[in-house]
C-alpha cells in the first residue's frame, strides 16, 4: 500500500472509530482531514460510516451502549456529515434523484431517520425530510409537490405495518404508485416484511438504504 | 378480605388470604371492554372512569389504575398530544427547546376543567365495591423526557448534563402537584412511572445521576401521606436495588426481570409488582400461556408476602380479552397462602 492509500486509510479509520465513541468533536475534524487530503472515496465514507453504525448498534444489543450513547453517535455522524456533504457533493456518480422521507404515523423515532437524511443528500439526492408521526395525506401531498422518484419510510419496529399499507393505499388510490418507487426502512425490517407490505425495496442501515436507492433508481 | 384490605394488607406488610393482582389495565385497553375506541376515552374522561370500572367488574381483579394518561396529564405541561382510533396517544411536539423554555413552565393547576373528576368517580366506585384504585403520575425524569422530546433529552446527557438536571428540578412540582391531586381525590396508593429510566434505555449510571435523586425525592416528599408504587418497565435488573433505596413501597417490575433475582436484590422490606409479560403472554399468548406464566410468578415471589401479581407494563389494545380473566382466574388459582 502506498502512503496516500495508507493515509487515507489511517484517516478512515480515526473516522470511524470517533462515531463509534460518539466524539463529535472527533468526526468532524477527521471529516475534514478526509476532505484535506482529497483521496477518500464516497464508497469509503460510506462504507466507514455504515461499519461505525453497525458497530454501535452491536454495543446497544449487547448492553455497552444505551440510548444516550447511540444518540452521541448520531450527533457525531451529523458533525462530520455537516463537513463532508460538499465533499460527497462533488463525487456524485448517480443521478440525483429527489426523495420525500419521514417516520410514518404512530412511530415518532427519527434517530436513525436523520442519518440516513444525511447519508442520501451527501449521496446528491435531493431529500425533503417530513419528520416523525407524518400522516400518508402529508406523504401524498409532498410526493405531488415535489414530483419525488422515491418515497422512503422510516418505521422503527414492524408494528407499523397499518401506517405503512395506508400509504400505499393512499398512493393507488391517488394514482401514484407507478410514479414512485417506495422504500421501507428501519432495524427490523427484512424481505418477508418487505413482501408482505408491498413496497419496492426495503433498507436496514445506510449501507443497505444507499444501494436499494441506487438500485431503483436504475444507477446500478 | 375483600379485594381493597387484600392490596393495602400488602402494603403494610401484613399476609393477605392470597395475593392481590392488579393488572396494568390502563387506558390503551379499558375502552375496548366497554366498545369504546381509545380516542373517544382520550377526549372524555368520564368515558376512560366508565371503562376502567367496567374492567375491574368483569375480571374481577384487586385494584384499578387510574391511569390520567388519557386525560389532563400528557398535555398538562402544554405538550400537544394526537391520538387516532385505538392507537397510544402520542406527544407531537416539545414545549422545552432551549434552555430559556425552563422559565415559562408553569406548575400546572389538576383541577382545572374537571379533568380529576373521573379519578373521584373511579375513587367512589372502588370505595362501593371495595376494590382499590391506584392513581399514576409521570417521574420529573419521564416528564423531562417528555416536554422535551426523547431525542433531546437524551442527547443532552453528554452535551449538556447540566440542562437535564435543570429539566428535571424545574418539572418535578408538576409530578407533585398531579400526585397530590390523586390523593385529595381519594386514591389508595400512586404509581410513579419512570418506564424511560429502565435499563433497557439508559445506563444504570446516568439512571443514578438523573432519574434516582427525583424519584427519590419525590417519594421522600409524599412520605407519609400515600404508599407509592415506582414503575420501571423492560430490563431494571440492574438498577433494582437502586430502586429499593428510593423509599418507594412497591417496585413494579417487568417481565425481562427474574422475579427471585429481584426480590434478592431489592431486599423484604419493599413489595413487588410484576411481571407478567402484558405482550407476549397477555397480547400474544394462549390461556395456557398466562397460566403457566401465572403458576412461575407466584412460585417465584408469592412466599412470605409482599407480592402483587401484575403485567409488568400496560396491556396493548389487542389483547384477547379471554388472557386478562385467565391472568385472574389463576391469579386466584395459584394465589392462595
Amino acid at each position: 500500500m502506498d502512503g496516500k492509500k495508507l493515509l487515507v486509510q489511517e484517516l478512515l479509520e480515526k473516522f470511524e472509530n470517533a462515531i463509534i465513541e460518539g466524539d463529535a468533536d472527533a468526526s468532524a475534524e477527521h471529516a475534514g482531514a478526509i476532505v484535506a487530503q482529497g483521496e477518500a472515496s464516497a464508497d469509503d465514507i460510506f462504507a466507514r460510516l455504515s461499519n461505525a453504525m453497525e458497530a454501535v448498534g452491536n454495543r446497544y444489543e449487547t448492553g455497552e451502549y444505551f440510548i444516550p450513547e447511540m444518540l452521541r453517535s448520531a450527533d457525531a455522524v451529523e458533525r462530520a456529515m455537516a463537513v463532508l456533504e460538499p465533499y460527497l457533493f462533488e463525487q456524485k456518480a448517480e443521478r440525483s434523484g429527489v426523495v420525500v422521507m419521514g417516520t410514518v404515523r404512530g412511530d415518532i423515532h427519527n434517530i436513525g431517520k436523520n442519518i440516513i437524511v444525511s447519508a442520501l443528500r451527501a449521496a446528491g439526492y435531493q431529500v425533503h425530510d417530513l419528520g416523525v408521526n407524518v400522516s400518508a395525506a402529508k406523504f401524498i401531498n409532498k410526493i405531488k409537490e415535489t414530483d419525488a422518484d422515491l418515497l422512503l419510510l422510516s418505521a422503527f419496529t414492524t408494528s407499523t405495518k397499518p401506517a405503512l399499507l395506508e400509504i400505499l393505499k393512499a398512493l393507488e388510490d391517488e394514482g401514484l404508485r407507478d410514479k414512485v418507487k417506495v422504500v421501507s426502512g428501519g432495524a427490523s425490517h427484512s424481505q418477508e416484511f418487505a413482501s408482505e407490505v408491498g413496497v419496492d425495496g426495503f433498507a436496514t442501515d445506510v449501507k443497505s438504504t444507499l444501494a436499494i436507492c441506487r438500485k431503483l433508481m436504475g444507477n446500478e | 378480605m375483600n379485594s381493597r384490605e387484600r392490596f393495602l394488607a400488602v402494603l403494610a406488610g401484613e399476609i393477605p388470604d392470597m395475593v392481590p393482582i392488579v393488572p396494568v389495565l390502563d387506558g390503551y385497553l379499558a375502552p375496548k371492554v366497554i366498545g369504546r375506541p381509545n380516542d373517544e376515552c382520550f377526549l372524555d374522561g368520564m368515558c376512560l372512569a366508565e371503562a376502567l370500572a367496567a374492567a375491574r367488574e368483569r375480571f374481577g381483579y384487586d385494584g384499578a389504575v387510574a391511569e390520567m394518561g388519557l386525560g389532563p396529564e400528557p398535555n398538562v405541561l402544554g405538550c400537544p398530544v394526537e391520538i387516532e382510533g385505538n392507537d397510544v396517544p402520542l406527544v407531537v411536539d416539545t414545549v422545552v427547546n432551549s434552555r430559556e423554555d425552563l422559565e415559562r413552565l408553569a406548575v400546572p393547576d389538576p383541577w382545572a376543567g374537571g379533568k380529576m373528576e373521573p379519578v373521584v368517580r373511579l375513587v367512589e366506585q372502588g370505595k362501593t365495591d371495595a376494590y382499590a384504585v391506584l392513581g399514576s403520575v409521570r417521574s420529573p425524569f419521564e416528564y423531562a423526557a417528555t416536554v422535551r422530546g426523547l431525542v433531546g433529552f437524551m442527547t443532552d446527557f453528554y452535551r449538556d448534563p447540566q440542562m437535564v438536571r435543570d429539566l428535571i428540578e424545574a418539572v418535578k412540582p408538576a409530578t407533585l402537584a398531579l400526585a397530590r391531586a390523586f390523593i385529595e381525590s381519594g386514591v389508595d396508593a400512586l404509581v410513579l412511572k419512570d418506564s424511560f429510566a429502565s435499563s433497557s434505555m439508559v445506563s444504570p449510571d446516568h439512571y443514578r445521576e438523573f432519574a434516582f435523586p427525583a424519584e427519590r425525592d419525590v417519594i421522600g416528599d409524599l412520605a407519609g401521606e400515600i404508599p407509592v408504587i415506582l414503575h420501571i418497565c423492560r430490563n431494571s435488573m440492574p438498577i433494582v436495588a437502586d430502586m429499593a433505596r428510593t423509599g418507594a413501597a412497591a417496585l413494579e417490575i417487568d417481565s425481562p426481570v427474574d422475579l427471585a433475582a429481584a426480590r434478592q436484590a431489592a431486599g423484604r422490606d419493599v413489595v413487588l409488582k410484576g411481571n407478567i409479560d402484558s405482550v407476549a403472554v397477555i397480547e400474544k399468548g394462549s390461556v395456557a400461556d398466562v397460566e403457566a406464566a401465572v403458576a412461575a410468578a407466584m412460585e417465584a415471589a408469592k412466599a412470605e408476602g409482599g407480592f402483587i401479581l401484575s403485567t409488568g407494563d400496560s396491556i396493548p389494545v389487542s389483547a384477547p380479552l379471554e388472557n386478562i380473566a385467565a391472568l385472574t382466574e389463576y391469579g386466584r388459582k395459584y394465589g392462595r397462602y
